[in-house]
């Protein structure tokens, strides 16, 4: 009991040092405190919105937002189809499937700067560029969550998919009937991680897009830093208004999130 | 059943209470913003002063443009009809006298507002 006690302690000390810089982050939104004024205050001091306000009225908030919805709403609907699909084929025997799942593995090395250019070229022959397809393309689908559906889908008892097949169901019909109902914590890791990646996507957005109609939030972020460098309230309250949609989304999948990140992990 | 599980999750109820929370919110905004916006000049007695001007600008963090003048009536009152902007300063003067730039922020654009505190004139420096 004694050692659990010390155990929560350490627990809320680190979850108090790392939730520190989103207190303070969020303290300052709410205020307007220089942040560089000595001594800090610890609470709030004359709290209000108004900053949000600015930030809405100041800058072409409501279409970065739009933008960033669209391109996230595709690029989490990609990865369901996509990777779930996916997945399911690497859970079935075909002839080069460990050669198929190493090279996907491997292919997880390589950092996105370097496939940058080739996928620049690809979209622009594609007529993409500037659209919200082309701004969702590299997230339609990501390795790390083909993986997510594929332990999944290996959780899944044979005797259920053999089942289905006696039955007279094809493929397909097995992974939307069998699969999928049976893999929800893996469906709400995929919309999770899909939805921050793309949200919380700058570099490649701001390589395609061409006018600021197209723009989504975090180049809408760097535009408004660049543009309005002294106001730190008003900035920080554009940082709260990015970062909740994504935080809210976490929060409403957290334990279906947590239980797809280790589904597959006990099997065997 | 199946129905009720659905329209009972979170992943239903919160998006629903977002979407009804900015559905009101704009009814609200939309019935509130006719861009009015009234107030008092008083001197430094605290007395009303009539045919005071009062300059309306339009404050952002880089810029600050004038975009209305009136003047008060009998009774210091003044009324500007087509505030257009959300974060504003309001200035009186009346010959060599002029009061502080008060700024005053709203919630949304256009924000119906009686303002409660006068301009107050003071002598210009």
């Amino acid at each position: 009991m004694r050692k659990l006690w010390w155990r929560h302690a350490a627990l809320i000390v680190i979850s108090v040092i790392m939730l520190a810089p989103f207190y303070w982050l969020l303290k300052t939104a709410i205020t307007s405190e220089n942040i560089y004024e000595y001594p800090p205050h610890l609470l709030p001091v004359r709290p209000q919105l108004f900053n949000f306000v600015d930030v809405w009225y100041l800058i072409p908030f409501p279409r970065y937002l739009f933008n960033s919805i669209v391109v996230s709403l595709i690029a989490v609907a990609g990865n369901l189809v996509l990777n779930a699909m996916a997945g399911f084929a690497l859970t079935l025997p075909f002839v080069g499937r460990r050669s198929v799942i190493v090279l996907l593995l491997s292919c997880t090395l390589i950092p996105f700067q370097a496939t940058i250019i080739p996928a620049y070229l690809i979209t622009a022959h594609l007529g993409l560029l500037n659209s919200y397809l082309g701004l969702a393309l590299p997230l339609l689908s990501t390795i790390v969550c083909i993986f997510i559906f594929k332990a999944s889908f290996d959780a899944v008892p044979r005797s259920l998919i053999d089942a289905a097949r006696i039955d007279g169901l094809g493929e397909m019909r097995i992974l939307l009937r069998v699969m999928l109902p049976l893999s929800t914590p893996a469906i709400a890791t995929n919309i999770v991680l899909s939805f921050i990646w793309s949200w919380n996507n700058f570099l490649w957005p701001l390589i395609i897009t061409r006018s600021q109609d197209m723009q989504t939030l975090p180049l809408g972020l760097a535009r408004f830093l660049s543009y309005m460098e002294d106001t730190t309230d008003a900035l920080y309250a554009f940082v709260v208004m990015v970062l909740a949609p994504g935080l809210l989304v976490f929060l409403m999948a957290q334990s279906a999130f947590m239980r797809g990140l280790t589904t597959g992990a006990t099997k065997g | 059943m199946r129905w009720r599980r659905i329209l009972l999750s979170r992943f239903f109820i919160v998006p629903a209470v977002l979407l009804l929370g900015t559905g009101a919110w704009n009814v609200y905004v939309d019935l509130h913003a006719h861009g009015l916006l009234e107030g008092r000049v008083v001197d430094p007695a605290g007395k009303p002063v009539a045919g005071a001007t009062v300059i309306l600008s339009v404050h952002d963090f880089v810029t600050q443009v004038e975009k209305a003048r009136t003047r008060t009536d009998s009774a210091g009152r003044f009324r500007f009809d087509d505030n257009p902007s959300h974060l504003i300063q309001l200035q009186a003067q009346d010959g060599t006298e002029a009061s502080p730039r008060v700024t005053i922020r709203l919630w949304f654009r256009g924000q119906d507002r009686v303002v409660q505190e006068p301009l107050r004139l003071a002598p210009s420096a």
